[in-house]
Parts: structure tokens; sequence; C-alpha cells
């Protein structure tokens, strides 16, 4: 695993400590067991989460079909990213694999999972296995990303920062309770995006939300080449980024134990991600459509800087007037 | 409705019982003399009401941009400057706060830094006492050693909104109150009255901070929730019904009080020919009126009683009632009619409220110190008539940038179309806007353990 730490972001306090807290999370959980019980298991008339059928058609593999074959770092099969799937390489090749540029097909592939696939909390598995479903976490859909532009000899790699979390959600939260499941996520799940390295130069893509679940929320749609952090996430304090040729294990991990543990809550949460697609096509529609819904975004992204406001009102703290006795 | 003469005549009995709430008048600021000239706030002809608001925002856009370190800095990243403001048709180049903004401030210690930030002003020095203040011990320091009015909203939303009053801005929020409320209503002589709200003495909240002055103006105040409120406890308290069921027995105890004492109160006024006038926030008042119903009681106090409720329906969803059917209910249980049930759209940010009238029960602005937008998308003004963001320039705010974008959806009209008083009024039904939601899957899966975690 390689780590890299970047600069150049500008500087975000964190105004309470964001320390992992999985430890106090799965105590609270254990000393709670009707809310344990609850994350476990469904009531019987509680509406189950029922997969959406694939939006595409699964490409036939043929004999001959190129794909690349090189073990080079950022270009051969990794953890759970393996290009050298029949499935893998004949939907790279549907996508135009070694027929367009790098950037072409890298964008076309970016496209074709960012506008086809819907988000769903379950266990990592192949790529082959993802594209059958056509859904997934971050990781699933930056696996498939990453796979096809390996199997079409562009290298790619994952990239993965924490994101600030709403404010509704973290350190304005006023109870134990509430800072502790921010605090989960504030450092415990991680937003993955991809990277992909075109003429020697790697360009960052954010295939892991479709425009429907953006639009729900009036965020901008990231376009390839386009840093979600910023535009769409809050990046939390620290250096948080982190680059990687291999989905770390404890990704797995964590997703694996939420799934035995927690099942239900993780269907409940698929049913939330439904309800906010169908919310945000219905945005969309009303904006007339998503050029036009993005440009609406963009400019209103542009016009309430909350994060620059609160900068400004960080930098303009006078100390001097606050005394602090033990 | 009451004419002219009459509503001249509360103002003035208004104003000797708020005199101290008053600056004199050769201090007036432009604000002042928005707030304190017109003897009815709510029918000031338009030309006028227009002259005295540009002269006020162009003062506190002046006031704040020039004591205030970080709203000026915020004013030159957008380019625009006191000379800029040459006519109304300027006024949507100010800069505006996002009230998202105002609630994203830290907690512990480094709140009292952030409160420095937002004040427009001089402030005194605050000591804090303890290695980790709470919420309120910050605010409380403010409060005592700084002279200040710092209060916060219930945090419905799952997050307080802080705002710093100095003496001024507050005196001058209560007096708007109250004047708004004395035009619209006749219920300053009433002979009773009961707060369903939290009182100010026992809590930082607004809604219990906004009506301090209620004791001074009017008689024999009774407060229901005359107990000790923190910022935590007002949560539980006024939010979600899942969050009320899951509360420990001493508060659910609590509340039935709180319910039973004021089923006593209506019951021993009905029997009587005294007036009574009640301010209560829609949901708790529905509890009263339950119990009176499971009693099998009704109340017929009539033309002796008035209502004005506020703050909204913090229940959840499916117990929201439309204005017209709960007024019709107030009708049925308590026997006061809808035209003596008024509603107050207030808003911690906002110095004063609006109030509805009670002929059409439109939302009025008070528009010779305040100005609305209605914000699209885009956060650009829209028309009359169309939904939009609720925003406004609060030039009351004294010591904190009043120019805030509220997270409510509103539409605007360009006057009633019930009553004959002037000026914007806002459509009955507010909404909240939709918030930006689903950051990603890891947001999701916060808010359904976030609900599960609260669940017993």
């Amino acid at each position: 695993m390689i780590e890299m730490n970047e600069q150049g972001f500008p500087s975000q306090e964190a105004s309470t400590p964001t320390g992992l807290a999985l430890g106090p999370v799965i105590r609270k959980m254990l000393a709670n067991p009707g809310a344990l019980k609850k994350m476990r298991m469904m009531d019987p008339d509680e509406e189950r989460y029922v997969r959406p059928p694939r939006e595409y058609d699964l490409p036939a593999y043929r004999q001959g079909m190129k794909y690349c074959k090189s073990n080079e770092k950022y270009l051969r099969p990794t953890r759970w990213c393996n290009p050298r799937e029949p499935l893998v390489i004949a939907m790279a090749n549907e996508l135009g694999a070694y027929e367009l540029s790098d950037w072409e097909f890298a964008e076309a592939a970016f496209w074709f999972v960012k506008t086809k696939f819907i988000a769903e909390f379950l266990a990592l598995n192949s790529v082959s296995d993802s594209l059958r479903r056509g859904t997934g976490t971050c990781m699933h859909m930056n696996s498939v990303w990453v796979a096809l532009c390996r199997a079409a000899g562009i290298k790619a790699r994952y990239k993965s920062f924490n994101m600030m979390l709403p404010s509704s959600l973290t350190t304005v939260a006023k109870t134990e309770r509430d800072r502790t499941t921010a605090n989960m996520f504030n450092r415990g799940m991680p937003e993955i995006e991809g990277e992909i390295c075109i003429d020697g130069k790697w360009v960052v893509g954010h295939v892991a939300m479709r425009p429907e679940y953006l639009a729900c929320g009036y965020l901008p749609i990231p376009r390839f080449g386009e840093d979600a952090i910023g535009l769409t996430f809050p990046l939390a304090p620290g250096a948080t980024i982190k680059r990687y040729e291999s989905i770390p294990l404890w990704m797995w991990f964590v997703v694996k134990a939420m799934m035995s543990f927690i099942p239900a809550s993780m269907g409940r949460a698929n049913l939330t991600i439904l309800g906010a697609l169908l919310k945000g096509s219905q945005v969309i529609e009303e904006a007339g459509g998503l050029e036009a819904y993005d440009r609406a975004a963009r400019s209103k992204s542009e016009s309430l800087p909350v994060d620059e406001i609160l900068r400004t009102m960080k930098a303009a703290m006078r100390p001097e007037l606050v005394e602090f006795e033990a | 409705m009451a004419t002219p003469a009459e509503i001249e005549n509360r103002s003035r009995r208004l104003n000797e019982k708020l005199a101290d709430y008053i600056p004199p008048r050769e201090t007036w600021t432009p604000a002042d003399e928005a707030l304190f000239k017109p003897p009815d706030l709510l029918r000031v002809p338009l030309d006028e009401a227009q002259e005295l608001q540009f002269k006020a925002i162009k003062y506190a856009f002046t006031r704040h941009y020039t004591y205030n370190q970080f709203y000026r800095e915020y004013c030159k990243t957008k380019g625009v400057a006191p000379g800029d403001l040459k006519s109304t048709d300027d006024f949507d180049k100010i800069p505006f706060i996002p009230d998202s903004a105002l609630k994203q401030h830290p907690s512990g210690k480094d709140l009292a830094y952030w409160i420095t930030s937002i004040f427009t002003g001089d402030l005194s020095k605050v000591v804090i006492k303890g290695a980790n203040p709470t919420f309120d011990d910050v605010i409380s320091a403010f409060n005592e050693q700084a002279g200040l009015a710092v209060a916060y909203s219930s945090g419905t939303s799952g997050q307080h909104t802080v705002l710093p009053r100095d003496m001024k801005t507050f005196l001058s929020a209560e007096y708007a109150m109250a004047k708004i409320m004395t035009c619209m209503s006749d219920d300053l002589l009433a002979d009773h009255s009961l707060l369903l709200v939290p009182k100010h003495t026992q809590s930082n909240l607004w809604i219990a901070k906004g009506l301090t002055y209620q004791s001074e103006v009017y008689n024999d105040v009774c407060y229901t929730l005359d107990f000790e409120i923190s910022a935590d406890l007002a949560r539980k308290a006024m939010t979600s019904e899942d969050q009320r069921e899951s509360a420990p027995p001493s508060a659910e105890a609590r509340g039935r009080i709180i319910v039973e004492n004021a089923v006593k109160w209506f019951k021993r006024y009905d029997k009587t020919k005294d007036t009574i006038r009640v301010i209560s926030p829609p949901f708790l008042l529905s509890q009263i009126m339950d119990e009176l119903e499971r009693e099998g009681q009704q109340c017929e106090f009539g033309e002796r009683g008035t209502i004005i409720t506020g703050g909204g329906w913090k229940m959840s969803d499916d117990k929201h009632v439309a204005p017209e059917d709960f007024r019709k209910r107030i009708a049925e249980v308590l026997g006061i009619p809808e035209t003596r049930c008024t509603e107050m759209y207030v808003l911690t940010e906002m110095n004063g409220h609006n109030h509805s009238c009670p002929e059409g029960h439109y939302f009025h602005v008070p528009h010779t110190y305040l100005k609305p937008f209605v914000l699209d998308r885009n956060f650009m003004p829209v028309g009359y008539d169309e939904s939009g963001r609720f925003a406004f320039i609060d030039t009351l705010a004294g010591s904190y940038p009043g120019f805030i974008i509220t997270g409510d959806e509103v539409r605007m009209l360009e006057h009633c179309p019930v009553c004959d008083r002037p000026g914007s009024v806002l459509d009955p039904v507010i909404k909240r806007t939709a918030s930006a939601e689903g950051r990603g899957c890891s947001t999701v899966l916060q808010k359904v353990l976030d609900r599960e975690l609260e669940a017993k």
C-alpha cells in the first residue's frame, strides 16, 4: 500500500477532534441492545431493499479481445481489482479500449460507471460481480473504473480522503451520542476517488456518485478531471489524502464487519439511497436536464461559500478577549 | 379591524411600559427611527417605509463593514463596500450570510472565540471557568460578564444557531416583538397571559429570551416551562416525537405536568369573564387540546381569548396540521374564533418577527426596518408570487451582521390579498428547504445509524 500525503488545500482546522471512534461506537451499540437489535433486524412490516435492475447490457467476451498483460505497478491485478477478468476485458473493449485515446477511453469509462451504477452497501467482491450487479459502494465503483482502465493499458490507482460531513452531523453535535457516530464517519469511512495516468500526469475522477444522487442535495456533478474535494466534499483536516495501488485490507474489514453486525442498517441505508436517486432525478428533470442542472448547481455553490465564510470568521477571532480559568 | 387611532393608543401605552427600551431621541440611528418612529409598524405607507428602510440599511451595512473584521473581509472578497450602495437596487449586492454558517460554530472553548469573530463592535473580556466549558457555560459567561444577550435556536435541525446580541440590539429586538404584536392584536390589556415557552430567566433559547418583555407589558404572566432548559434539553423537549418517546421518565413526567397545568389554567379562566392570551408553539397547544378533549371538556372563551402560535410544528411530519385546520380546532375546543388566532414567524437570526394578520393570516413583514428577499436556487432574488429561500436584511441587528439567508422556503406576495396593510407578506405555509443530503454513502449511513442509536 502506498500512501502519499497531500499539501496545497486550505487548512481547515477541526474545531473538535475527529479521531477514529469505532471503539466508543461499538461500546455504545453494545450498551444499547435495543438499538443494536434494530440495526441487525428489520421489523416485519418494514420495507425491504430490492436491488434495481442493471442499467446496461453485459457484452460477451470473445477470444482475441485486446487487454493489458503487464505486471507493472498500477496496471497489474490487485486486491478486488483484476483487469484480466473476461467480463472486464469485454466491457473495456465495448467502451473503446485500444480504439480511443487514453483520455477519451478513461472519460468514457468514467461516465459509464458514474451514470450507470447505483450505490449499494455490500461486501467487497470481484469487478465482474460488480459489473453483473450494477451496484456497489464507492470502493466497488472505483474498482470497476480502475480495472477498466488497467485493462485498456492505462495506469490507474485509488485515492481516498476523509471528508467533513455536514455540520448537522459533526462538530456541532451536542450530545455525546451524536458526536460518536459523526466522528466514526469522519475518520472511519473515507471517500474514494480514482486517478488515471495520462501522458505522465495523474488525472482524478469521482465516479462513486450518480448525478441523480448529487442532485438530491443540489450539488455540482464532478466531471472527469475534476476533484470532488472542494466541489462536493469539504476535506477533513489533517493529512487524510492517501493514494493506493490496491484497496487496503482494512477497508474490506470495515465493510464486512458492518454487513455482518448491522445488516438491517445497511439495508435501510440502501433504501435511503434509492429514495435520494428518485428525488434527484426529479430535480434534474425540473432543471431541464443534466447540463442545465449542473450549470445551476455550480453557480449556486459559487454564490454560497460557507467554507469561505467560516475561514474568514476563524481568521477574525479575537482570542485576547477570552480567558479560561481552570 | 382596529382604527389608526386605536393602534396609536396601544403604541403609546406600550411605549409607556417599555420606556426603558427606547433610547433618547437625539441618539436615534436610522434603524432606531425605522423602529420607534411609526406608531403602527405595519401600516406605514410604502414610500415612507422604503425611505426609512433605505437609510437604515445603509447605516447597518456601513456599521458592520467598519466594525466587524470578519464581515469586512467577507465583503472585500465579494468586492462590495458601503460606497456601492447608492439606491435600493443595490441591496442585492450586499453579501449575505447563510444560516448554515451560523450553525457551524465550534463547541467548548472555541465557541467563545467564534462569538468574538461574529460580534460587531467592542467587546469586554470574559473569563470562563472550567477546563471544558459547556455550550451554556460559554454563553452564560458572555451574558453575565460582557453584558450581552447571546441566545440560540432550539436546534431542531440538529444544530443551534448562535447569535450575540448586545444590549441595544436586544432591547430593540424586544421592543420590535412587542410593537408588532401590539399592532396586530388588541390583547395588551388581557387579564391573564399563559406562555407555553421556556422562561427567559431559565434558558438562553431565543424563544425564551425574545419574550423577556412579556412580564413588563402584560398582566399576570404565567410560565408553564419554568425550569432550567439547557441547549441539550431544548432539542429533546422541542423536537421530534421519537426523541420525546425516548426521553427519560423525568422528562416525560415534566411534559405531562406542563400540559396538566395548562389545562387547569384554561379551565379556571373559562369559568370567569376575564380576558386571556396564550403564546405557544402549535404542537404544545395541540397536546393541551388533546387533553381537554380526552376529558370531554370544551372552553368557550369567545372574544375574550387570544391565541398566538409560533415556532412551527416540531413534531414528526404526520402530526403537522395545516394552519387553517388548526385554527378550526382551536375554535372547536377553546371557543376562540379564527380572527383571534394569529401566528408569529420568528427566527433566531431576526429581531422582531413577522406576524400574521387576523384577517387573512398572511405574515406581514415589518418593512420599515426589515427588507425581505426570496432567493432561487442560484441565490438570486425572484419576483413576487414565486417560492424560494427566505433571506432578509435586518437593520436592528447592531451586534452581528443581520444579512441572513435562512433555510426556509417561502412565497412572498407584493401585498396581503385580504387586509389593507401595505407592504409585502409571506404565504402562511412555510417549509424548510431541502438540505444538502447525501454527500456520500457515509452520510446516508451515518444518518441511519444516528437515528437508530437514539432509539430505545
